[in-house]
């Protein structure tokens, strides 16, 4: 099953071994920390747990009650030429690539993309796309919702995002439609409102 | 699950996912073939049949469980004008005394196939209705599926495996899936069976779609349009085509050369075969559901398939919703030039006169990221006040306004 993306990530590598990423660095509250080996910051207000199997070279994901009921992940600094997260597949399902001249509706469709490819589905929506800033840049923000195959939960994401310096920063959520992601979401907004760039 | 349980659910998993898996192309005849069931054994068509012994009620679980989670499905295409007439088309292949045995689910997922349990529960997936071009076409797969559910032979699979110990260590790896990826099916000598049944079932989907009046010459065509579309994904992303590729351990299918070369051969040799192709109905029938799907397969990323896969539905004749799949698949692509080309397609449908909203926001964006900004403002203010409640209404609001 690959309900997340870090599930599809490690269970590309692994075959059929469960869900990997077994290995966890605990995020204390109330403190600044740098996120995705970038120059941003972000400050939660409660613990999370940050996975050690990173997303990609430029992106790590987080979570608090396990990645199938919440899921953030931050995008630090990508670059024109490069996916969003690791491509394990490059073969069979090469990602889309970021490039610098893209606008905010061009960057929406090519996440989409990426979560259509990495998560195996057709059942996703973009339901608003409107500006919004990020580390005190313009940028944007979008919501979504998505099904995937054999998992069926309806799901909610939202993220925020800017380019700055022609790379990409990104900081996306997203857990089940009923009570998580209700539950989750303050903080999170509370966080990308607060992130350095 | 319990072992046993496990095998069988793997079997569902992967016999029964059955239509489009390559393998290699190998000598099979020199294969021993899988025993046939008892003679006399009713078909599993018969109206009330119920599953003769230990094994097939074992199988028979597995699918109906498989089923119950199929049908709560989100996945599942409920557009009953398009259920219908999936199903009059298997009718009409293998006839009313057949077909009322199948309980046909449309499943929403962009890649080629479809298959059919043991219980009857058959799955068309929507990746398989954009890639064929009409209703023969689409009764050569219909058909080959039916003819393993008629053999039985995923209960015939089922026997052979369970004679095979290290076949059993295998098997309880395998994932269970229904209507997902689960071409990733099992082991090496057990399924050379699986290869012969396919071939099998392939000239029985020949017959069944003949007997239904449709033309033979149908069945190799799904081939070797898949065939050049795998050349064309290949050719894009500067690859070797997939389409010979030695499937090795997951070799369950004859290679699709092979399936070319003898559903070819076999339909050259049906006697006054008919003539029908049904392309006019199946573009009918399909009518409001190209959009969508094409929009699935761009979205894969694949350039040069779904390229592939415009011209052939276009066939020449570019419709504005044709254009504009164009113009969002080069646009989404980027490459240098293909902003410009993308924008030329969004105004080809404009000319054509359609007033599809999209085909303005699409314009701007492609004419932005293409170095006019001036007139690519100004699509997105007319798509603005054609779609002023778009969901990106206000982002395209700012970056129509220059900033």
């Amino acid at each position: 099953m690959k309900k997340t993306r870090l599930a599809a990530l490690a269970a590309f590598a692994l075959a059929a071994a469960p869900v990997a990423a077994a290995n966890w660095a605990v995020i204390g509250p109330s403190q600044s920390v740098a996120v995705a080996g970038s120059t941003m910051t972000v400050t939660p207000r409660t613990p999370w747990n940050k996975a050690t199997h990173k997303l990609g070279p430029k992106a790590e994901a987080w979570t608090q009650d396990g990645f199938t009921l919440n899921e953030l992940d931050f995008i630090g600094g990508v670059g024109p030429g490069e996916a969003l997260v690791k491509e394990r597949n490059k073969k069979d399902k090469p990602l889309p690539k970021f490039s610098a001249s893209m606008t905010p509706p061009d960057i929406v469709q090519m996440f989409e993309a990426t979560d259509r490819i990495l998560l195996n589905t057709s059942l996703f929506e973009v339901d608003k796309v409107e500006p919004a800033r990020l580390g005190g840049r313009d940028g944007f923000r979008f919501e979504y919702h998505y099904v995937v195959q054999e998992d069926e939960v309806r799901r909610k994401g939202e993220a925020r995002a800017a380019v700055v310096g022609g790379k990409l920063y990104l900081i996306n959520y997203n857990a089940p439609a009923i009570h998580y992601y209700d539950a989750g979401i303050d903080e999170v907004r509370a966080m990308m409102d607060g992130a350095r760039l | 699950m319990t072992g046993r349980g496990r095998l069988a659910a793997a079997l569902l998993a992967a016999a029964c996912v059955s239509f489009a898996a390559a393998g290699p192309a190998r000598a099979a005849d020199s294969k021993p073939r899988l025993q046939a069931l008892e003679p006399g054994a009713p078909p599993p068509w018969t109206p009330g049949y119920q599953p003769l012994d230990k094994d097939e009620k074992g199988l028979w679980m597995e699918a109906d469980e498989a089923e119950r989670t199929l049908k709560a499905s989100n996945f599942v295409v409920h557009d009953e004008a398009l259920n219908a007439y999936i199903r009059s088309v298997l009718c009409r292949t293998v006839g009313d005394d057949r077909c009322h045995a199948a309980r046909i689910y449309v499943i929403r997922t962009p890649f080629m196939n479809a298959s059919m349990a043991p219980n009857g529960m058959m799955q068309v997936w929507t990746g398989l209705l954009l890639r064929v071009r009409d209703e023969a076409q689409l009764a050569a797969v219909l058909g080959h599926e039916f003819g393993h559910f008629e053999h039985r032979d995923t209960l015939r699979l089922f026997r052979d495996l369970k004679s095979k110990t290290s076949a059993m260590a295998w098997l309880s790896f395998l994932p269970y899936g229904v209507g997902l990826i689960a071409q990733f099916a099992v082991i090496g000598g057990a399924f050379e069976f699986n290869r012969d049944m396919e071939r099998d079932a392939d000239i029985e989907g020949l017959r069944f779609m003949t007997r239904g009046g449709y033309s033979p010459r149908a069945a190799p065509t799904v081939w070797t349009q898949f065939r050049a579309e795998q050349d064309a994904t290949a050719v894009a992303r500067q690859q070797k085509s997939r389409k010979d590729r030695n499937g090795g351990f997951f070799a369950t299918h004859p290679n699709s050369a092979e399936r070319v070369q003898y559903l070819t051969h076999a339909a050259q040799g049906i006697p006054n075969p008919p003539t029908r192709f049904g392309e006019t109905e199946y573009r009918a029938a399909m009518a409001s559901w190209w959009a969508p799907l094409i929009d699935d397969q761009i979205k894969l990323n694949d350039f040069g398939g779904t390229e592939f896969l415009l011209q052939s539905l276009a066939g020449g004749t570019w419709t504005p919703e044709l254009l504009y799949a164009r113009g969002e698949l080069y646009r989404a692509r980027g490459a240098p030039g293909d902003f410009d080309k993308a924008a030329g397609f969004y105004r080809q449908a404009l000319d054509l006169g359609s007033t599809l909203p999209e085909l303005r926001r699409g314009l701007g964006l492609a004419l932005i990221r293409a170095g006019n900004a001036e007139d690519g403002r100004k699509a997105i203010k007319d798509y603005l006040a054609m779609k002023p409640d778009a969901v990106d209404s206000k982002m395209m609001a700012m970056l129509a306004g220059g900033e």
